[in-house]
This record gives C-alpha cells, structure tokens and sequence, in this order.
C-alpha cells in the first residue's frame, strides 16, 4: 500500500513538472503555430538564474519569479528578432527554433562551461503525509506548479487578453479586421510560454545537475503531453500532462523507464490517429 | 472620411482577380458594389480591409496610404467590416464578439435590441449555435453599433428574412444620415437601389460601370448585367 501511494505521489510530481513544462509549448503552438524546439533551452536557462541565484547567495525562492522575468524578457527578443518574420511558416520556425536551440545551448557552454552544476535543495528533508514519507520539496514543487498552472489558465480563459487569444486561434483574419493587434499578441504569448518555461527550469533545478544539455531532456516529454492533450485549448494540455503522467508511472511501476518513453509514444501516436483535424485557424 | 482605391490589383497566389480597380468612398453616401458570382467582389473586400495583400494600387483613408498597413491599424483607423461567411467567432459567445468589439456589458443589449427581439438575451449563447440568419444580423448589428466611420458589408442580407433586410435597410441608411461611408456588396438588387447614392458594376475583377444610383439607365443596365 505504502509502496502504491509513494508512486501515486511520484506520479502527481511527474505531471506537475510535465504540466508546466508543456504549458509553454502549448501556448506557443496553439496561439502561434510555432513548434518552438528551443523550448527545452527556455528550461535549461531558468535553471541556471536558479544556479546564478545559488552562486550570488540568494534565496532559491527569488529564481522562480526572477526565472520568469528573464525568460520573459528573452522571449520576448527573440519573437521580435526571429519569430515574427517566419512564424506563418511552420517549416521555417522548425529549422530557426532548432538553430536557436543549438546556439542557446553553445552560449551556456561558454558562460557556464559544460561541467554539470548544483542547486542544492532549499527545503532538504521529507514530510510523511497518507502514510509514506515524501521529498518536503517536491511537494513544494507539486504547489506552485498547481498555482502557476492554474494562474495560466485562468489568464488565458477569463481575462480581456484570454478572450483576444481565443479569437485569434478561432480566426486570425477576423481578429486582424476586428482591430485586434494579433502581433502583439503573438509577442505577449511567446513571452509567457519562455516565462513558464523558465518557472519549470527554477524549479525542477534543484532536483538534478544544470548543465548546457540539460533542456533536451524535458523537450520530448513536453511534446508528448502537447500531442495527447491537444494544443488549441489550454486545458488539454494539463489534462495531456495528466495522462502522461499517469501512463508513465503505471508502466515504471510494473517495467521500467523505458518501456515507459515507449509507452507515452505508443499513447501520442495512437490519439494522433482517432484525432479530428484541426479547425482553421488553431495553427496560423 | 474617404477610402480611395487607386488601379487596386490583387489575388490569390499567382492568381489574379482583381484587375486595376478604381473606386471611392466618402462620407455620408452608400456606394452598392454589384456584380455575378466571381466578379471579384470578396475579393475587393478583403483586400481593402487587408486581409488579402494587395499585389499592385494604392489604398488611400483619408489621403493617407493605408496600403501596407495591417488590417488591424486599419480597424482602428476607422474601416470596419461585415465578411460574407466567417463574419463572427462561431466558438465564443455572442457576448464574447461583443466584448471583442469594444463594448461593454452595459451596452450588450443596445446591440442585441438592433433587430427586434430575436437576439435578445442572447448574450450567453454561443455564436455558432445561432441561425446563419441570426448570425447575419448580428454580424451587421456589431458592425454598425461601432463607431467606425467608413463600413464595409458583403452580402449583409443573405439568409435574412424580409422584414429583417428591410430593417437593415433602415439601420444602413441610418448610418449613412449620420455621415458614415459604406460600401455595400449586395446581391439584393431592389435593396441596393432604395439604398445606394452610386453603383459600381465589378465583371471578371474590373469596373466595367458607375454611376449615381438616380440615373435610370444605370439602374436598367445594371440589371441587365446581373440578369445575364
């Protein structure tokens, strides 16, 4: 039993930190259409302000929020300098988003060197809750990933700027000839969808090395979840997340971590082939 | 204010539809753009309001060229349209277009009550659910509710019951007494001529006549193109 709900707690971590990882790919690729494949390096940079903020002797608590301002800054750039001229044409954005991602990775190359780094946990410990005792942090981790989800949503499905997103995935020209500034827009957006990106890379920090290579690793699960849930309404990505999620803790539990990966390929692949087209719009 | 197309050349990818098309419209006058299925009429529309590039022409507002600009600095401009199909996000509430628009809760039911009681209330609906003559009305009841100054409306009277075009009518003419242009593409001949100051006749993406709306030879002739 015991064993049973530390894996349910494993799981809910996994789909915390695959939520919001995939919040940001799933903002960009359903309001822009861009595959963005630098967004694994978006989770790498938030990780190292958590290590600049480590090495400066701040609280680790100030990179979450200083993560999302720089990560928000620096989308913002780089939708200004590279997406808004190629981002009606997906095949474009792929190829440019790769090149980013190898620069990006280079930069943190040089700055940081390629030496795996540390963010030491800020709240070591665990805290036995329904019987099991469980990393104090990761259920930390498990709440602000619920905030910061759940903020997200609630800003893309209530607010003035929600309502304008929404009309312009519906229908990019109606929005345009409406008066809506679907440009500026597109620059809010990418600069959240970097800003989230950054939040998961602070976060998820302390939990293993921070190191240039160290996007890659959440890039393809990232992509899986955007695949499942669907990537023109907010909330399927944390249901995709969620299912995610869940295939891949019941398969760790009864194999291993491999056939996991397999498993959430096998899943994607599988929704890919009983899913409706897009509707007109959802992808510029 | 003026919206002054000069030799206006567009299409769709190495297509062309529109041939060097020339027209004005001011202030205060209701120009019906006329023409057969294909003429180009759609065509004209969305490259007016940018939706569609221009491949050749200038497009003036008010002397200014508006050319290049984005269709979205053109709606604040002051151009504001009513599209043939997808006029409205079908997805989102019928309070939600209204939001998008620029108005406020307070003034939903102003818009709503345009056209009598059939979209009354109706607020919380989701616009796609409506009839595609609900959705014209409501469609052309956003369009006019604005306080854009030069309206351009494809086809505003397609699907919608009798009484409802005459209504129309009322509310286009309205607008026009109050010093607004419109440009208005309609299939519906007799409502064009209660309607219109001047006719612009559009075949195969060129203006092949124009006039004012009082000449009756203009108005036999037009006939005569669109009975062919």
């Amino acid at each position: 039993m015991d064993a049973l709900t530390l894996e349910l707690l494993n799981g809910v971590s996994l789909f915390a930190i695959l939520a919001i990882v995939a919040l940001g790919l799933g903002i960009v690729f359903g309001l822009m259409g861009v595959i963005n494949l630098a967004h694994g390096e978006f989770v790498m940079l938030g990780a190292y302000v958590a290590y600049v903020v480590h090495t400066v002797g701040l609280n680790h608590w100030l990179s979450v929020p200083l993560a999302a301002v720089v990560l928000f800054v620096l989308g913002v750039v780089i939708e200004v300098g590279l997406i808004r001229r190629i981002h009606r044409q997906p095949e474009l954005t792929i190829l440019a988003t790769f090149g980013l991602s190898v620069c990006l990775r280079q930069i943190a190359e040089l700055v940081f060197s390629k030496d795996f780094q540390s963010v030491p946990n800020p709240v070591p410990g665990a805290t036995r809750a329904f019987g099991v005792l469980f990393p104090t942090y990761r259920y930390l981790l498990i709440a602000i990933a619920a905030v910061v989800v759940a903020a997200t949503l609630l800003a893309f499905t209530r607010s003035r700027f929600g309502l304008v997103v929404r009309a312009i995935v519906a229908d990019r020209d109606l929005a345009e000839s409406a008066g809506i500034r679907t440009g500026m827009t597109n620059l809010c957006a990418f600069g959240v969808g970097a800003a989230t990106a950054g939040i998961a890379g602070a976060l998820v920090a302390p939990l293993g090395a921070v190191e240039p290579q160290a996007g890659l690793a959440y890039l393809p699960g990232a992509f899986l979840v955007v695949i499942v849930g669907g990537y023109n309404r907010l909330w399927g990505v944390a249901a995709g997340a969620l299912v995610v999620a869940a295939v891949q803790t019941g398969v760790i539990h009864f194999y291993d971590a491999v056939w996991a990966q397999i498993a959430s390929l096998a899943l994607a692949v599988l929704v890919l082939q009983f899913r409706r087209p897009a509707p007109a719009g959802a992808v510029a | 204010m003026r919206l002054e197309a000069t030799d206006l050349r567009s299409g769709y990818g190495t297509v062309p539809v529109l041939h060097g098309v020339s027209l004005t419209v001011s202030s205060g006058e209701i120009v019906a753009l006329v023409g057969r299925n294909g003429a180009g009429k759609t065509t004209l529309v969305k490259t007016v309001l940018g939706v569609l590039r221009s491949t050749g022409g200038v497009l003036r507002l008010d002397g200014v060229d508006i050319t290049r600009m984005p269709p979205s600095r053109r709606a604040r401009a002051g151009l504001r349209a009513t599209f043939q199909e997808r006029a409205l996000f079908g997805a989102l509430t019928v309070g939600d277009n209204l939001r998008l628009s620029g108005f406020g809760s307070e003034s939903h039911d102003r818009v709503l009550d345009a056209f009598g009681p059939a979209l009354s209330g109706r607020g919380s609906q989701r616009t796609g659910t409506l009839s595609g003559g609900e959705q014209k009305m409501l469609a052309a009841a956003i369009a006019l509710a604005t306080d854009a100054s030069l309206l351009v409306m494809d086809e505003p009277t397609e699907g919608l019951q009798p009484s409802n075009v005459a209504l129309l009518g009322d509310h286009i003419e309205s607008a026009r007494d109050a010093g607004r242009g419109v440009l208005l593409i309609e299939q519906h001949l007799e409502l064009a001529k209660r309607l219109a100051d001047r006719f612009i006749v559009l075949e195969k993406g060129e203006v092949v006549d124009s006039g004012p709306a009082a000449d009756p030879d203009l108005a036999a002739r037009v006939a005569r193109r669109l009975l062919i």
